[in-house]
């Protein structure tokens, strides 16, 4: 075997390794000069920063701003300071022990805390974490008492959300809950774990304009982390005071009219898009879900059949019925397929395309024009103009008046209903459409679907002559439309339809139920039938299930409309019996109101 | 391939400082986590016995063997590092760590001593006294490899730690002053390109504080100031083992491997620093006095590069925990807590007294 290397000269290669190893040598030195530098020189300074330097730094919650009825004097949603005892894991050396201890003075199972502290196992052990909130004064001054020997257990106050008129508006407003990880993944900036955040209506919606921003404080702690003194303090900065739209009294009428019954009332001011009120009901509690720790609570509110976290007024779905009248009394007018004097004869119950219709006066109302047809909601006068206009044709003007699509409303969660045609059918059924489906349509009923807020724009849109606007709560959000242009209707045309609305009401129609003395209500009601399989399935009392949804839309006065109203009650019955009244008192109030702002104000 | 005559020539100063080094490290770890119950400071220990193991295993197998194997396991750790991205889990924004094997070790860590081999074996013949361009170039693209899928993690600290090898192993090849200064030009270049595209906004803000550590106290400044304060605040004595407030206060993150200095220094004061920088400097010492007792170029190669890797670690991380360098999260090879960074070490120090004990030919 031989090897090379012992032949070799290393010299060169082992005296550059020497000037590496030199190099070395003295950047240690030089390392050494200068922690001599910092440990003898500055000894003083550092001593001292060493003993000034034992801050613990933790966030002072920001108030959420506070949130008023139209006139900004009724709050709507307020903050109170409310204790929580929390549990700081670096303070304890015997963490299972701690627990226990804490679990007994706050009378809480040791588990609880267990996973409460589990969950915030990856924040720095300094972090306090909340195990109880809401503390009563003797649970402050049993947690306070015992300071001193259970370091590891604070009192930190917060300021808590508070809904003062309890289920008032409660889907308008919302509620808080405790951030979850796609919470904070989504704003990683703003939120901390542990934080709240607005969930649903204005709270979700306007959650980072409402929030406010948090302050900082900087604490000089002891070595068992105790608090000894403030360094530094960057107080937190409340959520501005908001006005909404609302309207206190209507929306309080609104849910006293709806209690007991599942449905939905909205209150617009057609000129302004002002949300003057929006109710669904059943209802819930907000204040129920401030606290961090009611899981059951929660739990019996999303298993409950009823559902009372949607809110029906923009996620309820339903079929218009008879409502989509007035807008198919304007694509009969506008495509010529009927004029304004034309009449046409319902029998009662006729053969259309095979099938037996019926009228829901199965006398039949005779020979009527499109007013009377409105005012009597009369089938066969728009089966007859289902069968002379195409489905096509019927859902471009239905979008047009703002059907099928959001209606832009500035809280979250907003359904757009559905406009059939044969695009639609084609691309989700792969079916031809039917002209029978299209008789359907014609009185509202078939796939088309609307929610209650769409009805009470399309309403808004009808006294305002073709006028959209955008529904909004918060008092100075926009009320129009993005990017809509005038609609191409004359006002003449209209007015057609607004006089068979207005008959309706006031000339012993279907509406009557919603007349108001002086008031110049236009209406219109329906009573729809269908109702899909499953929710007849879920909702107990087979009774019910073969009542009609009730509806109602309209707006007061004919000439300078100030509110527009639409009512859905689910198995109402006939609109007329049971939604029209509910309009009707509304109507009422607004208008009491209105004479009485009028008197005082000297007009 | 190993006989008496072998065992007769282990460098048992070298092995006795680095048992020295790392008892020392363990009690400094321990210092910095029995707040915590000090598990650490004995999983440590664990890792200094399988160390040893691994040490003696590294011995016993001539150096020629281990470089003749070092091409499949260079091409094994650049697999196992691309499928870091496919099943690595990330642990403190990084992929390094792998899940599965090595108990939650680095990889990264065991690849620099690969890649020691791998330049020993590239330079084993070179005979030219100058570093010619082409095997700078192959030189670049051996380090780079590793470099660039550690980069890609990211892993900036460990990345830098490949640096030294490549131009540790070109200034032994003779690389020109001419060739270096363009190579450092070519860093600059590249480091400000760099700066723009790769560096994270977390990496570049610790590079601006170590500027101006002031300008931002309560953010990532924080971190130099709090060692800075723990190190003086240690004075000559230091406040006593066990005793320091500023590590056991928690205000230094990372205490017992990056920080691990800084605890030194608060409950050992200058003194302590004093102490143990000697008995390290002294390991450094005996390693590159090895690189002439090599009876080959690739002894040669190993045995520098071995002590070029440490040398770096240990003064960069001297350094970075005084604010003269941005914090870049390189422990200390030895003292710092760390179970694959230990071993990568032993095997290191092993090939390092491998050279050493065989440098007689024919033997």
């Amino acid at each position: 075997m031989t090897d090379k290397g012992i032949y070799e000269d290393f010299s060169q290669v082992r005296r550059r390794a020497g000037v590496v190893y030199v190099i070395v040598g003295l950047i240690c030195a030089a390392a050494l000069i200068w922690y001599w530098k910092i440990q003898i020189l500055d000894f003083k300074k550092f001593d001292a920063l060493s003993v000034a330097n034992r801050t613990r730094e933790t966030e002072l919650p920001a108030a959420r701003g506070i949130l008023t009825d139209r006139t900004g004097t009724i709050v709507l949603a307020d903050n109170r300071a409310s204790f929580n005892a929390s549990f700081i894991r670096e303070n304890t050396k015997d963490e299972a022990g701690s627990i226990r201890r804490a679990a007994a003075l706050l009378g809480l199972d040791p588990a609880v805390i267990a996973a409460r502290i589990e969950k915030y196992r990856s924040w720095p052990a300094f972090r306090p974490i909340v195990v109880k909130d809401n503390l009563t004064f003797g649970e402050v001054a049993r947690v306070e008492a015992r300071k001193n020997d259970m370091p590891e257990l604070i009192v930190e106050t917060e300021p808590k959300r508070i809904y003062p008129r309890g289920t008032l508006a409660a889907h308008v407003l919302g509620y808080l809950r405790e951030a979850d990880a796609d919470d904070l993944k989504a704003h990683p900036e703003r939120l901390r774990p542990g934080d709240v955040i607005g969930k649903m209506g204005i709270e979700g919606s306007y959650d980072e304009r409402i929030a406010g921003r948090n302050g900082t404080l900087v604490e000089i702690v002891d070595s068992l982390g105790r608090r000894q003194g403030e360094v530094e303090r960057i107080e937190p900065e409340a959520g501005p005071r908001l006005a909404l739209s609302l309207d206190c009294d209507l929306q309080a009428a609104a849910e006293e009219l709806l209690a007991g019954k599942e449905g939905s009332v909205v209150v617009l001011d057609p000129a302004t898009g002002d949300v003057l009120a929006m109710a669904s009901s059943p209802t819930f509690d907000p204040n129920k879900f401030i606290t961090r720790f009611t899981p059951e609570e929660w739990q019996a509110l999303v298993d409950n059949p009823e559902n009372p976290l949607l809110n029906r007024a923009i996620q309820g779905q339903y079929s218009p019925g008879s409502l989509f009248k007035p807008v198919m009394g304007i694509v009969g007018l506008m495509t010529g397929a009927i004029a304004p004097e034309s009449t046409i004869y319902c029998p009662g119950a006729a053969e259309i395309y095979g099938a037996v219709r019926h009228c829901w006066n199965e006398a039949g109302h005779g020979a009527l024009a499109l007013r009377d047809a409105i005012r009597y909601s009369c089938n066969f006068f728009f089966y007859t103009l289902g069968r002379r206009i195409s489905i096509d044709t019927i859902a471009q003007y239905a979008r047009m008046m703002g059907l099928g699509r959001k209606t832009g409303f500035d809280i979250g969660g907003e359904r757009e209903g559905l406009v059939p045609d044969t695009a639609w059918k084609k691309t989700t059924n792969d079916k031809v459409w039917y002209p029978g489906e299209t008789i359907s349509v014609a009185i509202g009923q078939g796939q088309l679907q609307a929610t209650p807020l769409q009805m009470a724009a399309v309403a808004a849109r009808l006294a305002n002559r073709g006028r959209g606007i955008r529904p909004h709560l918060m008092r100075d959000a926009s009320g129009v439309i993005p990017g809509e242009k005038p609609l191409d209707i004359p006002a003449s045309i209209f007015e057609q339809v607004i006089e068979g609305m207005w008959r309706s009401v006031n000339l012993g129609g279907t509406g009557e139920a919603a007349r108001v003395e002086r008031f110049d209500v236009c209406g219109k009601t329906g009573s729809t039938q269908t109702i899909s399989r499953e929710t007849a399935d879920r909702i107990a009392g087979a009774a019910r299930i073969k009542k009609t949804h009730s509806w109602f839309m309209g707006f007061a006065p004919r000439r300078q409309p100030r509110i527009a109203v639409a009512v859905l009650v689910e198995y109402g019955g006939g609109g007329g019996a049971t939604a029209a009244p509910i309009a009707g008192r509304l109507f009422a109030l607004f208008k009491e109101k209105d004479d009485r702002s009028r008197a005082s104000s000297g007009n | 391939m190993i006989d008496r005559a072998h065992l007769r020539e282990i460098d048992w100063v070298l092995v006795g400082l680095m048992l020295a080094n790392t008892l020392v490290g363990i009690l400094l770890i321990y210092s910095a986590t029995f707040f915590s119950g000090g598990g650490q400071a004995v999983k440590q220990l664990v890792w200094m016995v399988v160390g040893l193991g691994v040490f003696f295993l590294t011995i016993t197998i001539d150096y020629k063997v281990w470089m003749a194997f070092a091409p499949y396991l260079y091409g094994l750790f650049l697999l196992f590092m691309i499928s870091l991205f496919v099943f690595g889990k990330t642990v403190a924004g990084a992929r390094s760590w792998f899940g599965f094997a090595f108990m939650g070790g680095q990889p990264s860590e065991l690849a620099k001593v690969v890649v020691i081999l791998i330049l020993a074996r590239t330079f084993a013949e070179y005979r030219a006294s100058f570093a010619a361009p082409g095997m700078i170039a192959l030189c670049f693209g051996l380090v780079g490899l590793p470099v660039g899928l550690i980069l890609l993690q990211p892993d900036f600290g460990t990345a830098m730690c490949f640096v030294p090898l490549l131009l540790g192993a070109l200034v032994l090849a003779g690389m020109s002053k001419k060739t270096l200064i363009v190579l450092l030009l070519g860093a600059v270049v590249l480091s400000v390109a760099g700066w723009e595209v790769f560096l994270k906004d977390y990496q570049k803000k610790r590079i601006e504080v170590m500027i101006n550590p002031a300008q931002d106290p309560r953010g990532a400044g924080y971190h130099v100031l709090q060692s800075q304060i723990a190190i003086g605040s240690g004075g000559l004595t230091g406040k006593g083992f066990l005793k320091g407030t500023q590590s056991r206060l928690r205000f230094l993150p990372a205490r017992h491997t990056d920080f691990i200095y800084a605890v030194l220094g608060e409950e050992f004061g200058f003194a302590g620093i004093l102490f143990v920088t000697a008995i390290y400097f002294a390991m450094l010492r005996r390693i590159f006095r090895s690189v002439g007792q090599s009876r080959d170029r690739s002894g040669i190669y190993i045995t520098f590069l071995a002590g070029v890797s440490i040398s770096f670690q240990f003064l960069v991380n001297i350094l970075m925990i005084v604010g003269l360098l941005p914090i870049t999260g390189i422990p200390i090879p030895l003292l710092s807590y760390g179970g694959s960074s230990l071993l990568a070490t032993y095997f290191a120090l092993g090939l390092v007294v491998n050279v050493k004990m065989r440098r007689f030919a024919n033997v």
